[in-house]
């Protein structure tokens, strides 16, 4: 991965260039037609302070320090529903993510955000996998969330305390536990989401 | 060369037909059909429905000219009633076509009338007939009766009954009811066999299917429609007489939401802008202008194609105070708790969130082509999205106008009808 | 003749009409009148034992004229023509049975009136005798060489036509050969494609049907469809030349006046180009004054800064400029700058392609320009202001201006007004009664001039007409040497419907002096007018009208003999159909004429006629309605309804069984302009209580189907009051009314609100004169 350039004037394109071929969904990001249907269909909208379409917009226009200051990389919550109702097909969510990494690694988050982010998508991704949160995967997931040097050496760090929960019991190998009827558990969590929005 | 080899070519070769068969009554296809006729040609006018007019014949006006369409359509039947060379097939629904210039068979499933040629319209059927069905003239929003006048402008104006009497005492009413022995229940849907040398397809379109939109939740609410049901809401012979109002309660809708592009220029509906909406839309806007002096509409759109001429359209209603231009695609519409449609999603051009109410929202659903179904084999091409083209270069016979070709508007379809009459001349042996 | 003629009268049972209506009261009233031969009843004439009744009379001799009192003329037209006898018909159905009080007395009076009438018009209809039309040729002229120009003319040999195709400038291909690439018009919609203007152009000089003519304008045009008179000049040489039909094809130029794009740098600042030139960049490898270009802007002006008529095709070659850029150098940086980005229909498919290519969208407004260059926006999406720094060019979309003129050419030394002939001057929509748009647009109301008495004249100023420049065909006709506009410079046509029907006959006109189009809308245009030109010539063949009355033998006969060259028929005609001779009298080409019958009209003296539809038809027609006593108080009121539109909404009003005005009476003309003012007085010295004219809209949006008729009788309608004076009558009595077809609601309020207003003013007095 080149470094991250600098535009040098406005809508110089080396930025918007740059996220093309080094983040995730990058190369679609140029196929947005401003429509606003993934910021209006974002049930975090009120709290992003650009929204996809606008940040989108931002990188076109080689916005980087703001591009990578936005809240809106932090109060994604990955609901996919950008993604699904792009009518240009573009994966919003993806990118939107792949930049708050971006944002992470570049030192333009804010310390405790980046750490909730990290914490809180591992924690939904546990529960929503397994109806459980298994304590072993959602830590380790956290911990590769800062990138893979940076889990390795987290992980070195916390595996003392992991091996005492394993001998006191509270900590079990094999596989994840999961809870009966899954989809069930899903329809709640999407009624929930829902009723959040509507809320 | 044999006796026999000079056979088998003839045979190859076939009857040469130099009759041009156009597939499709409305606009575009009226006009190829005139065009070739006045021209001296024979043509074979298919229409699927009861009567020709298609779409436009629905449509309350057309842009920018705030024309009524049943004017142009009277001249066309003028001509075409003053024209032997045409003749035409109502209620002809083509399924497959094959062969080659020339020499085409086309395939059409008849459909029961249950009126013939005898029928003199004088509606003694329509006064006993007891049945009721959703009107398709109306899109479904009115009920009609099962025997009727398809319209009051109705070409040929010829009555048709819906095939739910057959059996009922209603057919027996029907049938007594008739003097001029115009009634016969014995028709049965066959299969017939149309030969021509040269086809023109203009089968035109039909709305996407705004259920397909699943945040637009058009089934949530009766005052969430389609623009093809605003055109008969506004319309004089329309189920409201021409009163744009609230089909859920009849009351003015005075506070209307045009929605653009619901379907077109969405990779997962239609790919491509269907090119007449925006244009719609500021008509549809302009209906309601018209009824309510204290109206308030807002239209939500991406970009506003106002293409060609139509740029002074969309200037002159601009500067009307109470018409709003929103740059948003809505994310969502649905029925809200006060029993009103909700729209909801970003501005764009203020990055504010918004949810507003209105009386009644119109999504401005796209054009689907209609021949997406049908079986057409040979020289003809068809793309992605169902439209049909013409080989590139000389060789084919078979030709396209109107939506059938392409997203376009009345002004191109008329003249990609007249092009096309042309192009049918040729096929089948300019003299 | 009058001796022979033996009216047929068959009176319709059917369809109500018998319930309605007291028969043999009917048949006792119409039967014995003056030359009516027969008199015979059915239950429905449009059955094959029906018409075969009628056919058998026709057959037999008894009956030369066929009076059919049944249904709407609009119905089964087909079934009641009967060879070697004029056909007329009755409304008994959709005006009386449908929208009358059944067995009432007012009822029975209608339909008697009907068939009176009906009777009249029978007596005073011949069938038409056709005009000896002749076709000197089949060649059809294609006036300019372009892309339109050279793609008729290929498609009218494929058609089987010879071909003469003249370019004003030494080589043929016109803007297209400056074009390096096309948009895509077929499946995918994607990857731009190659120009084949010089394999086409290759194809016309190769085609033995096409006669090629460079530096060559077209001097002079006389005659008609059929045998238009052409005088070519190449070079300054001369020669003459028959044609069938003729295509203009003349394109576009760029706007006359540029100033609208200096706000851009646009011949100001170095490196903004238009986007003509830059096609020129694009085919040097994007090289432009030595240096490779990288960094572009592309403008599409916002449409109410420039031109009201860009829209659409500046975009889309936008698009497909940038994707050029974009193919060319992958490293480039492209940014269009538009308001609303019209990449409609397909197009939207190439606006996905340049995205994928990397090129930059931006609904940005341009405030300024400075050297750089630099432009100064307004990013409407970011909401903030921006100064677009190091670009390499500028690339400005300029608007195409049709050639209804030859910009090239002197102005014509008269005849200028009728560029613009424009009794349908430009008005705003109104909404409540509010203009909405421009005021300016509003032109002043045509001006009378008293050399020709009460001509309508055009509002056309001739010393600064709407475009300047020399004729295109120079034609020789008394309405002058252009073919006529609508606005914008567009040549007039009912643009939606009949996009091609010009109002000069047998010249049709394609290509983006039409409207603004691409290259392959423009071939597509081509094919269309050249279906056009060949029917043209076919129909002339056969002596039949073209469009609208397609096939219509009829056409206007002029008594020289009481003419009064006034002038009246030969400056109102919508067609410019009729010269003047050179004593001054009308002379009538026919072929150039659409038998609307505004002549009819406009001719004071009552001169000009048709075979089946003339003055005293009508007159005759006025005059058979029975005026009852004045002392039953009962009105009667001439209706003369325009069988296009108005004629059609009154027989909705029919088919819907809505009650019409007991007291109305109605004769369909063929158009408005049709109607003289000697009806109008006629029928109030005849008793009539009232007069209506119903007519299609006029004005800018006119629907009229002969483009003016309706706005000439407006017009005249307007100069009635004096008439009205003189008779001592009320000018309330004659109403002028616009309705569409689509009033089958309000034509029955209009009829009711105008016959109590004549109940107030009361009866005419002449009743019973």
């Amino acid at each position: 991965m080149t470094a991250v350039p600098t535009p040098s004037r406005t809508y110089d394109l080396s930025f918007a260039r740059w996220v093309r071929e080094n983040v995730e969904g990058g190369d679609k990001l140029n196929m947005c037609m401003q429509c606003g249907m993934c910021s209006g269909s974002c049930p975090n909208g009120q709290e992003m302070d650009n929204g996809p379409r606008k940040l989108f917009m931002m990188v076109r226009a080689g916005l980087k320090d703001e591009v990578l200051s936005s809240s809106t990389l932090w109060e994604c919550t990955s609901c996919y529903r950008c993604y699904v109702r792009c009518p240009r097909g573009i994966p919003v969510t993806t990118i939107v993510q792949h930049l708050a990494a971006l944002a992470a690694k570049e030192g333009y988050a804010p310390k405790n955000k980046v750490e909730n982010y990290f914490f809180s998508k591992a924690f939904w991704w546990s529960a929503e996998s397994f109806g459980k949160t298994d304590e072993r995967l959602v830590t380790m997931k956290y911990f590769f969330s800062f990138g893979f040097g940076e889990g390795i050496r987290k992980a070195l760090d916390n595996l003392k305390i992991a091996l005492g929960m394993i001998k006191a019991g509270r900590m079990h190998i094999g596989l994840p536990h999961t809870i009966k009827n899954k989809s069930q558990l899903k329809a709640m969590i999407a009624k929930a989401k829902e009723l959040e929005q509507k809320g | 060369m044999t006796f026999v080899e000079r056979r088998g070519t003839m045979a190859q070769d076939g009857p040469h037909s130099q009759t041009i068969a156009v597939i499709g009554g409305g606009i575009a296809g009226l006009t190829a059909a005139l065009e070739a006729a006045e021209t001296g040609y024979d043509v074979i006018l298919i229409e699927k429905e009861p009567a020709l007019g298609g779409r436009v014949t629905r449509l309350n006006r057309y842009f920018p000219k705030f024309c009524h369409p049943t004017c142009g359509l009277e001249i066309n039947y003028q001509r075409l009633r003053k024209n032997p060379r045409v003749k035409v097939l109502t209620m002809h629904e083509v399924v497959a076509v094959d062969g080659e210039k020339g020499n085409y068979t086309i395939t059409a499933k008849k459909l029961p009338r249950f009126v013939n040629e005898k029928c003199t319209a004088c509606g003694e059927c329509g006064k006993v007939c007891e049945t009721e069905i959703d009107d398709p003239y109306n899109y479904g929003m009115s009920k009609v009766k099962a025997a009727r006048l398809p319209h009051e402008h109705a070409w040929p104006m010829r009555y048709v009954i819906d095939p739910v009497v057959k059996g009922t005492d209603d057919q027996k009413r029907i049938e007594e009811a008739c003097k001029y022995g115009a009634v016969d229940f014995s028709e049965e849907e066959e299969e017939v066999t149309i030969n021509a040398g040269a086809i023109v397809w203009a089968t035109g379109w039909r709305p996407y299917d705004a259920r397909k939109l699943e945040t637009y939740h058009y089934d949530s609410s009766p005052d969430i429609i389609n623009n093809v049901e605003m055109e008969r809401l506004a319309n004089h012979d329309g189920p409201t007489g021409g009163k744009v109002v609230r089909p859920s309660n009849g009351e003015p809708a005075k506070k209307v939401a045009l929605i653009q592009c619901a379907g077109s220029r969405d990779v997962n509906h239609l790919p491509y802008c269907s090119m007449i909406c925006c244009l719609a839309s500021l008509k549809h806007a302009a209906y309601v202008l018209e009824q309510y002096e204290d109206a308030e509409v807002h239209m939500y759109y991406i970009d506003i194609r106002a293409h060609d001429k139509m740029q002074t359209f969309y200037e002159r209603l601009k500067v009307d105070p109470r018409l709003k231009f929103i740059k948003s695609k809505p994310a969502e519409i649905g029925l809200g708790e006060d029993g009103r449609p909700y729209v909801k999603g970003e501005r764009t051009i203020d990055r504010e969130l918004y949810c507003e109410s209105y009386d009644l929202v119109v999504l401005a659903t796209g054009m689907e082509p209609e021949a997406k179904g049908v079986d057409i084999k040979g020289d003809v091409v068809k793309d992605e999205d169902g439209f049909v083209l013409a080989l590139e270069g000389e060789d084919g016979g078979q030709f396209s106008c109107g939506v059938a070709a392409g997203p376009f508007d009345v002004a191109l379809s008329t003249m990609s009808g007249t092009a096309a009459a042309l192009k049918a001349i040729q096929a089948v042996g300019a003299r | 003749m009058s001796d022979d003629i033996k009216i047929g009268i068959y009176l319709c049972e059917g369809c109500g009409i018998a319930e309605a209506v007291n028969m043999d009261e009917l048949e006792q009233a119409v039967a014995n009148q003056y030359q009516v031969a027969k008199c015979q009843r059915h239950a429905a004439f449009c059955s094959d034992e029906g018409r075969a009744v009628i056919e058998k009379d026709v057959k037999d001799g008894e009956v030369n004229r066929v009076l059919v009192a049944a249904c709407s003329h609009r119905v089964m037209t087909d079934r009641f023509n009967f060879d070697g006898a004029a056909t007329v018909r009755a409304n008994l159905r959709e005006q009386v049975a449908w929208t009358q009080p059944p067995q009432d007395e007012d009822t029975q009076a209608f339909a008697k009136d009907n068939v009176l009438m009906g009777i009249a018009q029978a007596r005073t209809c011949d069938l038409p005798e056709p005009h000896e039309n002749v076709v000197k040729s089949e060649k059809i002229l294609v006036v300019g060489g372009g892309i339109s120009g050279l793609t008729a003319a290929l498609e009218a040999a494929r058609a089987g036509h010879e071909v003469t195709l003249v370019e004003k400038t030494d080589q043929l291909g016109g803007w297209t050969r400056k074009w390096s690439k096309l948009i895509p018009s077929r499946p995918p919609y994607r990857g731009l494609i190659d120009n084949p203007i010089e394999d086409i152009i290759k194809a016309v000089e190769e085609n033995d049907k096409i006669t090629v003519m460079l530096n060559t304008l077209v001097s002079k045009t006389s005659g008609e469809p059929g045998e238009f008179s052409v005088t070519l000049s190449q070079g300054g040489n001369e020669t003459e030349d028959v044609f069938g039909s003729i295509v203009v094809a003349t394109g576009w130029r760029m706007p006359d006046d540029m100033t609208p794009y200096e706000k851009y740098g646009l011949g100001k600042i170095g490196n903004v180009i238009s986007g003509v030139d830059f096609e020129e960049v694009l085919k040097n490898g994007l090289e432009h004054e030595g240096k490779k270009l990288n960094t572009i802007a592309i403008i599409i002006p916002c449409e109410s800064e420039a031109m009201p008529y860009t829209s659409g095709v500046a975009d889309r070659i936008a698009i497909k400029q940038a994707i050029q850029v974009m193919d060319a150098d992958p490293s480039a940086m492209v940014y269009v700058l538009h308001d609303n980005l019209r990449a409609h229909g397909q197009a939207e498919e190439l606006y996905r392609e340049a995205q994928e290519k990397g090129v930059v969208f931006m609904k940005a407004m341009v405030k300024s320009a400075s050297e750089g260059p630099e432009l100064v926006i307004d990013d409407l999406l970011l909401g903030r202001e921006a100064t677009l720094t190091g670009l390499d060019a500028v690339v400005v979309q300029t608007g195409m201006m049709p050639n209804s003129t030859n910009p090239d050419l002197p102005m014509a030394e008269k005849g200028n007004e009728f560029l613009c002939d424009d009794v349908n001057p430009r008005v705003p929509i109104t909404i409540n009664g509010q203009p909405a748009g421009d005021g300016d647009e509003v032109k002043a109301e045509a001006a009378g001039d008293g050399e020709e008495a009460s001509a309508v004249t055009p509002d056309c100023d001739p010393e600064n007409p709407p475009l300047p420049g020399g004729p295109i065909l120079n034609l020789q006709y008394r309405q002058g040497p252009h073919i006529p506009i609508l606005y914008n410079g567009f040549i007039d046509s009912h643009y939606i419907c009949f996009p091609y029907e010009t109002r000069r006959t047998g010249i049709y006109v394609c290509g983006a002096v039409r409207k603004p189009m691409t290259t392959a809308e423009a071939k597509e245009d081509a094919a269309g007018a050249v279906l056009k030109a060949k029917q043209a010539i076919n129909l002339v063949k056969e002596s039949r009208a073209t469009h609208p009355r397609v096939g219509d033998l009829s056409y206007p006969h002029f008594g020289l003999d009481i003419c009064t060259k006034c002038r009246r028929c030969t400056v109102e005609c919508p067609f410019g159909a009729i010269d003047e001779n050179e004593e001054g009298y009308p002379k009538l080409n026919p072929s150039r004429c659409r038998r609307c019958g505004t002549c009819m009209g406009a001719c004071p003296v009552r001169t000009i006629s048709f075979k089946n539809y003339s003055p005293n038809m009508v007159a005759e027609m006025i005059e058979a309605v029975e005026q009852p006593d004045p002392f039953d108080e009962k009105p009667r009121i001439m209706v003369f309804a325009c069988e296009n539109d108005a004629y059609p909404a009154l027989d909705m009003a029919g088919i819907n069984r809505r009650e019409i005005n007991k007291y109305m009476r109605f004769i369909p003309v063929r158009c408005l302009g049709s109607v003289t003012l000697m009806w109008v007085s006629h029928a109030l010295e005849k008793g009539y209580d009232g007069v209506m004219l119903m007519g299609c809209k006029s004005g800018d949006d006119y629907q009229c189907h002969f483009v003016k008729g309706s706005a000439i009788a407006k017009e005249r309608i307007g100069k009635v009051e004096e008439t009205l004076r003189n008779l001592m009558l009320e000018p309330e009595r004659v109403s002028f009314e616009e309705v569409s077809i689509a009033d089958s609601k309000r034509v029955v309020e209009l009829l009711d609100q105008f016959g109590e207003q004549i109940k107030g003013i009361g009866l005419n007095p002449f009743k019973g004169f």
